[in-house]
């Protein structure tokens, strides 16, 4: 019996320690792909260098316009998508009718759970042509990949916004209509900031989302690998890059791709990073 | 909140827009008719495939884009990782320009003549139309005798009609008949999703006549394709590209079909017809609009 | 009625009042129309095309059946769970029920869990090819597919389970101690029974994004369209399926129609979903 015990205490040890040694692994083996080539082409010269013409002779493995582009697309799909999914959430928790809820809340859930692959395709389709025809341009350009990724952040900010103002105790809401505020004043100025952190979370996993994004930005971006001009010009995100030349890359081309690879975890570990430090704080 | 971010939006993009209005002037009113040989009012909008591609790689090849190893092509040019892709934006956008394989074309979009010969498999034949490239495959070393088998069919009489038929140019009218040799196993083929399509059609015709084989085709790519083939994955690569010398190196390959390339842009573009030059110029980024056509 | 609520409404209100509210149902109302539009896209360019050729067993360039595909997609899901479920449930339990709460070690997992929770699907498929495709040598195969999604969905099923046994409450453990229980048969007897549905909800998530993923597995599992045999056969999952058929520019309707089916795929999902979790709360 204490066998027992003692042999599924260590079963579940083990697996525990297999998530750290899958980290690990996948660190490992990026970096031992995509390091020594990084330091072949100079660090400072792969994430300044502006020029991406990896079948060129010589080729040229500059990553900046692509940092960028991955950096602008993100921002904005936090600018248009954060403020509609927080006031959604506001709406799903605080004012919606019960009937319009049972019907609300399950379109959520699909939003969340539709393939990436069929966003892009709706982008292609939809989305592009109605930016051409408004704004002029191309169509495939560094706006309609915001517009589609702040769709795609909605459900993420929505669902988890949403649970954390629920789990703001309702005697907050009461007092504060009892000091003689309204109900979406008191939903507004009471509840909401008591739940920021919640929502801090929800908008740090939407940054995540739109920053890995793959299929969905390369159908709708242009992918032209310069600093974009302006939203309405193309340009090619991080993931993108990776995506697009995967299936060619050879030699230092397929390195260069896994050292993007590697600034794109970096920044996504900083981020995560940053965040879990500052609710750390946040908790104390 | 939510106003503002969007009221900030709006004028970034306003801006964004001022600054690219240095774009020509909308549709002249009807009161004043174009010339005769109409172009569009608007931008040039160029789009290409992705680097690495066997279709960009003849179509840079065939209209002498790359300079001194450089690709020339206009940076400015919106990349799309599909033909399909380039077909649903010419399809919808009326100032796209892109190319795409002779075998992917629907009436979706509009096909312009090069220097007034069109891009048939009649013209690819007699050798008019000179924007075409090979599908090749490639082999590495010694080849089982399954593999010899499937490229002999591929070969073949029936084989070359199947390449005929799907739109492609056969490259031996008076090949031999295949005969099934009844053998069995899987025979492993990938590479360019160009010449996939056809690909799948010369193995499905092949497994009807062997059942007892079974072809895998892997769509990745031309390059990969060749990768694949060096590094032993693959038993056939395939490319829509002559192959580098690298790659001759190492590997043997021959041409199973011709195919044409051809140039694309919307059905409302009055465009029909267009120099060897200018598609150059187009896609170097020094035509920026199609009025600049009128002069050529 | 409506109508009368929201005279009633304006009464006596104030101008801020009146923006706020208008403001949220605005939000909610771009949201709803956004959802609306991508389904309404889909089925209406895609339920047209579906037709029974469509379901064939075996794939050939006449009929496109995504058949092989949502045999392929049922595979690897169910054998990615298989490899991430108990992984992911026991790493739960370790955490909760074992672990000292506040460890070190316990903070380390939860912030590797982050990392690959965050870690975007393209960079998994990009090490599911440097190392199980590669390095291994297992070729493009069900199985490089399998194991890569199952260290992408891990981190998923391990949260979901470690918030589930974390509510239920202590007073259940205590009481199972009491009655002269074991740990082992506490957590397997009491602790995990009260988690179920949330684990559950979880394997759900879980679920869905291998339906939808394509950037993870283009590079692993390959693209052959067929009913893979053993695990080293390649194949290609429906959203996989979807890519390849938009991307020659061929078969642009029957892509269509491949989408009408993953989203029936999903909303199925998400519909069990709700009804397990309905079951137990009520229960």
């Amino acid at each position: 019996m204490k066998f027992r015990e003692q042999g599924m205490k260590a079963v579940f040890l083990i697996c525990a320690a297999s998530s750290v040694v899958f980290v690990f692994l996948i660190c490992l083996f990026l970096f031992i792909n995509g390091i020594p080539p990084m330091l072949e082409l100079g660090v400072v010269n792969f994430l300044t260098g502006t020029n991406w013409r990896p079948t060129s002779t010589p080729p040229s493995f500059g990553l900046l316009p692509m940092i960028i582009t991955s950096f602008i697309t993100t921002a904005g799909a936090l600018v248009l998508g954060v403020p509609v999914g927080i006031c959604t959430a506001v709406f799903m928790a605080r004012v919606c009718p019960k009937p319009l809820y049972r019907a609300l809340k399950p379109a959520i859930d699909l939003l969340a759970g539709i393939p990436s692959v069929v966003y892009g395709f709706f982008g292609l389709v939809i989305i592009v042509p109605m930016i051409r025809d408004i704004f002029g341009g191309r169509g495939f350009s560094v706006l309609a990949a915001i517009v589609l990724l702040s769709i795609m952040i909605l459900p993420t900010v929505i669902s988890i916004s949403e649970a954390a103002l629920r789990a703001v105790p309702e005697t907050y809401y009461e007092g504060a209509l009892a000091l003689g505020s309204s109900h979406i004043r008191s939903a507004f100025f009471v509840v909401l900031p008591a739940a920021k952190s919640g929502i801090l979370a929800s908008v740090v996993l939407g940054m995540g989302r739109a920053l890995g994004e793959t299929m969905a930005v390369v159908m709708l971006a242009g992918n032209q690998p310069r600093i974009p001009g302006s939203l309405l010009e193309g340009a090619r995100s991080l993931t993108a890059n990776i995506v697009l030349e995967m299936a060619y890359a050879t030699d230092i081309h397929r390195d260069a791709l896994v050292a993007t690879a590697i600034v794109l975890f970096v920044m996504i570990l900083t981020i995560n990073l940053t965040f879990s430090f500052f609710i750390r704080r946040g908790g104390r | 909140m939510f106003a503002i971010s969007v009221i900030a939006a709006l004028a970034l993009t306003g801006c964004a827009g001022g600054g690219a209005a240095s774009a020509p002037a909308p549709a002249a009113p009807a009161d004043n008719p174009a010339p005769a040989a109409a172009y569009l009012p608007g931008a040039v909008h160029v789009i290409t495939r992705e680097e690495g591609s066997g279709t960009r790689g003849a179509f840079v090849e065939l209209f002498e884009l790359v300079v001194d190893g450089q690709d020339m092509t206009y940076i400015g040019a919106s990349i799309s990782n599909s033909a399909g892709a380039i077909m649903t934006n010419v399809a919808n956008d009326l100032n796209a320009i892109g190319y795409i394989s002779l075998g992917s074309l629907n009436d979706t979009v509009t096909p312009i003549s090069i220097g007034r010969v069109s891009g048939t498999a009649e013209n690819i034949r007699n050798g008019s139309y000179i924007v075409s490239r090979p599908f090749n495959i490639a082999t590495q070393g010694d080849v089982d005798a399954l593999t010899r088998d499937f490229i002999s069919f591929i070969m073949s009489a029936q084989g070359q009609a199947i390449a005929e038929d799907r739109g492609y140019v056969m490259v031996d009218d008076s090949a031999p008949e295949y005969e099934s040799s009844g053998m069995s196993g899987t025979v492993t083929v990938g590479g360019s999703t160009s010449v996939a399509p056809l690909m799948e059609r010369l193995k499905e015709a092949y497994e009807e006549l062997n059942p007892d084989v079974f072809i895998e085709i892997q769509i990745m790519g031309s390059t990969a394709g060749m990768t694949g083939a060096i590094d032993g994955t693959l038993d056939i690569g395939m490319a829509s590209r002559p192959l580098s010398a690298s790659e001759q190196e190492v590997l043997d390959h021959m041409e199973i079909a011709h195919d044409g390339i051809i140039v694309i842009v919307n059905n409302e573009n009055p465009l029909n017809d267009i120099s060897f030059d200018t598609v150059r110029e187009i896609f170097m980024g020094e035509v920026v609009v199609w009025a600049q056509l009128a002069n050529q | 009625m409506a109508l009368v609520n929201i005279l009633r409404f304006f009464k006596g209100r104030k101008p801020m009042d009146i923006a706020l509210t208008a403001l949220v149902w605005i939000c909610a109302a771009v949201t709803f129309i956004a959802l609306l539009s991508i389904i309404g896209h889909i089925l209406y360019m895609g339920v047209g095309h579906l037709s029974p050729e469509l379901f064939e067993l075996v794939y050939t360039s006449d009929n496109l059946s995504m058949l092989p595909a949502i045999i392929t997609t049922i595979q690897i899901t169910g054998l990615a769970l298989l490899i991430a479920g108990p992984l992911g449930i026991f790493t739960g339990i370790y955490l909760v029920e074992y672990a000292s709460r506040g460890s070190k070690f316990v903070g380390l997992i939860r912030i590797m869990a982050e990392t690959l929770a965050g870690i975007p699907s393209i960079v998994y498929g990009l090490f599911g090819m440097l190392f199980f495709v590669i390095f291994l040598g297992f070729g493009f195969s069900i199985i490089a597919g399998v194991l890569t999604l199952s260290i992408m969905i891990l981190p998923l099923i391990m949260r979901t389970t470690e918030e589930a046994l974390k509510s239920v409450p202590d007073s259940y453990r205590e009481g199972s101690y009491g009655l002269g229980a074991g740990k082992l048969r506490t957590v397997f007897r009491i602790a995990l029974p009260s988690a179920a549905p949330g684990i559950l909800a979880g394997i759900i998530l879980a679920t869905g994004r291998i339906v939808g993923e394509t950037a993870a597995l283009l590079f692993t599992a390959g693209s052959v369209p067929r009913i893979p045999e053993n695990l080293s056969d390649s194949a290609r999952t429906l959203a996989v399926h979807m890519y390849a058929l938009s991307s020659e520019g061929l078969h642009t309707s029957q892509a269509y129609a491949t989408a009408v089916v993953l989203l029936v795929t999903v909303i199925f999902l998400n519909a069990v979903s709700r009804l397990i979790a309905k079951r137990f709360t009520k229960g």
